[in-house]
């Protein structure tokens, strides 16, 4: 197999590349865009991207943060595609439940629920809760707190302004939270 | 825990969210990857993006559309030349061909507003209503579809 840029790539390279990262890509597509059909397809893409620019991936340190932001990029520029084309249809709906004053969190009391699981069994929990969150408070929250994205640059990616980036996201942890506490999570039981 | 403190449920909710390990990656993705990336370069560069296209061709491709465009552009001034609106004369001037691309944008325009100005004004209002009016209708289908398959899949 050639590399389009330096001639000549090994496949076992390129293989164990993907292998390292791959969890990493599809994790970070399937947070945002949360369809794995789709968060695959993007990982895909962002392979074949990786796989032109091999050449200065396969040495650099920040290889993870290049196919991290690419991953980022390709499910926001999907996201947005999508969103333009429903805009108009989906905004004719109700409004979501969850877009009124900030929800009031119930903690559920200290238990050793989430002490007896696995980080796998964790991890499901976790992400179902934020999967129901509705797309302008999950997008946020995915890009502040997974992606390390200040609040200013998510405001300027998602084109909306900056008050509406901090208060999507302190709903969102709010509502998060109390999802959580349904599911029978106590917030300080789940952390490490 | 006071969950009503924000800078503490920020905290929380970050330890939590960087917590939990990344999910699996589907193990059809790998072998994905690597069967476009062979169907990808099996394409005939003709096929490929330009950035892919071999240099010499690039370079060949832009000498190309100049050339179509000079003729294109020579074959205009010809076609007006040809058609007696100039004097033969100004074409000996130097920069003759300015006056002249000038003068046939002139021509063009003129030409169009006399087409503009012939058609009836009902016509024209009566067209863009119809055209409104399929847009809207357009958008009424649309939506109409959206929500009956959304109302489907909710209640699915």
């Amino acid at each position: 197999m050639q590399n389009p840029t330096s001639g000549l790539a090994s496949p076992a390279d390129f293989t164990s590349f993907m292998r390292q990262y791959q969890d990493m890509v599809f994790t970070t597509s399937a947070r945002l865009v949360r369809n794995d059909a789709q968060a695959e397809d993007i990982a895909q893409e962002v392979f074949i991207k990786a796989y032109e620019h091999f050449d200065m991936l396969s040495t650099s340190p920040s290889a993870g943060g290049w196919l991290k932001t690419v991953a980022t990029n390709l499910s926001l520029n999907h996201l947005q595609r999508y969103r333009n084309r429903w805009r108009f249809f989906s905004e004719m709906s109700a409004e979501d439940s969850s877009g009124g004053e900030a929800t009031q969190v119930e903690f559920a009391a200290p238990d050793t629920f989430f002490a007896q699981m696995d980080a796998e069994e964790k991890r499901s929990i976790v992400d179902d809760a934020i999967a129901k969150l509705p797309d302008h408070q999950r997008i946020p929250l995915v890009l502040y707190h997974y992606e390390d994205v200040p609040y200013d640059e998510i405001a300027r990616r998602l084109g909306v302004s900056l008050a509406k980036v901090k208060t999507d996201i302190l709903r969102a942890r709010a509502a998060l939270a109390k999802i959580l506490s349904r599911s029978g999570a106590h917030l300080e039981s789940l952390s490490p | 825990m006071n969950p009503q403190d924000p800078d503490r449920l920020e905290t929380s909710i970050h330890r939590i969210l960087r917590s939990v390990p990344d999910r699996r990656a589907p193990a059809g993705l790998q072998g994905r990857v690597l069967a476009e990336i062979a169907r990808r370069q099996a394409l005939p560069w003709w096929r490929k993006s330009f950035a892919h296209w071999p240099a010499a061709v690039r370079a060949l491709f832009f000498g190309g559309s100049a050339i179509v465009a000079a003729l294109v552009v020579s074959g205009l001034l010809l076609v007006w030349y040809s058609s007696g609106a100039a004097g033969m004369a100004g074409a000996s001037e130097p920069f003759a061909w300015i006056r002249a691309a000038r003068d046939f944008l002139t021509s063009t325009n003129s030409s169009l507003h006399q087409v503009y100005a012939a058609i009836p004004r009902l016509w024209l209002f009566g067209a863009a209503a119809v055209i409104a009016s399929l847009y809207a209708l357009l958008g009424a289908i649309s939506a109409t579809a959206y929500r009956a398959i959304s109302y489907a899949r909710h209640t699915a």
